[in-house]
This record gives C-alpha cells, structure tokens and sequence, in this order.
C-alpha cells in the first residue's frame, strides 16, 4: 500500500514522523485490532516462540501501546481483557512464561471460566428471584 | 482550813499564792477553749470551702471530658468530610458522561466479550478474545498481506504478522515523537477491508534501521507451521 512506503520514506529520511490523517486512521485501527489481538494467548503463544517478544523493538512496542488504557482510548475497546494482558505483557517473566504451550493453555482455560462465571452468577441470580418470587406467591394466598 | 502552820514545809507556796494560780489556769482554760471555739468555726469554713472546691473539680473534670469527646467527633467528622472532599475533586477531574458509559457497556456485553452466551457449550468456537477467524478478516491481516485461506478455517496457529512497521518506529530513546494517534470514530472494530483483492504489493518496508526479516518469507514460514503443526487445538470442557 502507499501508505506504508510513504510512511517508510519518512521514517528513513528524518527523524521527525508526521502523518497525514488518512495514516494516523489507519495506525489507529491496526493498534486497536493489534491490542485486541493480545488478549488471545495462543497467539501470545505464537509471538513467544518465534521470539518476537525478546526484540527490544517489540518490547518497546508494547509499552508504547499503553496508552490504550487510557479512558478516551479504552472507550473503543471491545475485548477489554486485552488491557491486562498488556499490562502483564510488560513483565519480563510472563513473555518467557508464553513460550510454553502449556501455560498458554492454561491461560485460555481459566479465561473461558472467567468468560462462563459472569454468565452462571447471573443465572443463579435470576433462579433466586425466581424462586423468591415463587415462594411469595405461595404463601400470600396462605 | 489550811495546813496547821507548824506542819508547813518552808518554802511551799502559799495557799494564796495557789489559789490565784488555780484561778490563772482556770482563766488560761477558758481563753483556750474560746480559742478552740473560733478554730472550730474557722475549720468548718475551711471544710465547707474545700468542699465547694471539689465540686468545682468535679465540673472542670466534667468540661474537660466533654471537650475532648467534642474534638473527637469534630477531628472525624472533618476527617470525613476531608475524604469526602477529596473523591469529589478526583470525580470531577475524571468525568465520564454516562452516555458514553453505556456506549461502551454495551459495545463489550453485545457480542459476548465479557460474559459467554447463555446457549454457549463445549464445541462453541466463540471465544471471549478474537479468534484466528476475527484477526484474519481484520485490517491487521490485510495490511500484512496474508494470503486469504478459507475464511471457515478455525484451527488455531496461523496468524499474521504483528504491526512492524508501527513497532518500528516506537522506539523510545530516538528523537521521534510518536504519538498515540488521535481517536477515531468507529463504531466495529473488525471491519472488512474495503479492497480485499487489490493490494498485491508488499507491504512491510525494510527499514534500515532493524534488521528485519523479509515479511513473505516469514508469511510462507507462518503457513508451514500452521499446517504442519499439531496446533493447539482449543480443547473445551
């Protein structure tokens, strides 16, 4: 795409980056998909075992992508749990802990528990109401 | 009556002489026990006096307890009222509309990001992160020219390739400036790109500044793994 050998002229040429806002759209939306990206650990698994998280290019990267945690950014956000995963990603030992598959997997499980938890607490509650609901029903007549 | 004089002793005192004595002690009595009267009243006054005083020491004891007890619940209540003080400055500073509080409330409970749907059951390929499915339609997957495999493919382990060009330049330390770029209105975030067909070109530059691995080697590599690899196959309970 243009966009992206524009923007490779630039960075080459100067050391001051600006960009037009059909670019700075552009970046916004890949960051944004990028981040989301994040909250899924296999690909974390993924980026772990070719190494992408020992690059120091990388690991700048994602502090850089901190900024998505600010409200006006986070307000875009449709898979919030990619924010924690950024902020986990920060740390040394967890990008090495990712090269494993198992803790990848492990990770993915506890996530579709957590995913499940929210969905089984508000059944219950609905089931409680329900039968409080019931219970008064039946003594009123009594 | 006295002593017949022959049986005198000489030099005894006389019985006058006694008798005005008697009469001056009897005299020193009296005069002692007037004084003793007066101490007596003087004494009830001192106790009637010391007695109002401990009563005033009882009341200043009284005060005092009550004004520390004041300060107390003043010192709380100024505490709290502190604190209170405080969270209202940190809510105005952060304000939020609640409209915009409901737009994203919604936009992360509608397509089940945060809690599963209810029909969910093991099988279900939906995941409460973007699945291999998500990122390949996305705009990620096309900038990085990944060729299109079938788009019902959901085994998971071939993925694009992250954002380079962007990773490239945040580079802390160099004098680039490069900022978060300005939010935009979107309303979905993975979108189908506009033009699926039409880029053809590569689209990773090579910088000059990394040493950075040619990105359609990398893609065939990707596409190597992915089949080969007995991926992690979501096993679902």
């Amino acid at each position: 795409m243009l966009m992206a050998q524009s923007r490779m002229t630039q960075v080459s040429n100067s050391s001051t980056f600006t960009e037009n806002e059909e670019q700075a759209q552009l970046r916004f939306q890949t960051e944004l998909e990028f981040v989301q990206c994040l909250a899924n650990p296999n690909y974390l698994n993924f980026l772990a075992q070719r190494g992408y998280f020992k690059e120091t290019n990388f690991t700048n990267y994602l502090k850089y992508l901190l900024y998505w945690k600010e409200p006006k950014y986070a307000k875009y956000l449709k898979y919030p749990q990619s924010l924690h995963f950024l902020e986990l990603l920060q740390y040394e030992q967890f990008r090495k802990e990712l090269a494993n598959q198992q803790c990848a997997k492990f990770i993915d499980d506890q996530q579709l528990l957590h995913w499940q938890h929210y969905q089984r607490k508000r059944m219950k509650l609905l089931s409680d109401q329900a039968d409080h609901a019931n219970k008064s029903k039946d003594s009123k007549p009594s | 009556m006295g002593t017949p004089k022959g049986q005198q002793r000489q030099g005894a005192p006389e019985p006058s002489e006694l008798i005005q004595l008697l009469v001056d002690k009897d005299k020193e009595i009296k005069d002692c026990l007037k004084t003793a009267g007066k101490q007596a009243e003087v004494q009830k006054t001192i106790d009637e006096l010391k007695h109002e005083v401990d009563r005033r020491d009882l009341d200043i004891k009284i005060l005092q307890k009550n004004l520390k007890e004041a300060e107390n619940v003043l010192q709380t209540a100024i505490f709290q009222a502190k604190q209170k003080l405080d969270s209202i400055k940190q809510a105005s500073e952060k304000k939020i509309s609640s409209e915009e509080l409901i737009k994203f409330a919604h936009r992360i409970s509608a397509s089940n990001a945060v809690e599963a749907p209810p029909t969910w059951a093991p099988g279900d390929h939906r995941r409460p992160y973007p699945t291999d499915y998500d990122m390949r339609c996305g705009w990620l997957a096309k900038m990085s020219d990944l060729p299109t495999n079938t788009p019902t493919q959901v085994a998971q382990g071939s993925y694009g390739e992250p954002m380079a060009s962007n990773r490239n330049q945040a580079i802390p330390g160099q004098d680039m400036a490069v900022l978060p770029p300005p939010q935009q209105h979107l309303s979905v975030t993975w979108q189908n790109p506009p033009d699926t067909g039409s880029t053809t070109a590569p689209l990773h530059p090579h910088h000059n500044l990394i040493d950075f691995k040619g990105h359609n080697k990398e893609n065939e590599d990707v596409e190597l793994m992915s089949s080969d690899s007995s991926s992690s196959s979501s096993s679902d309970e």
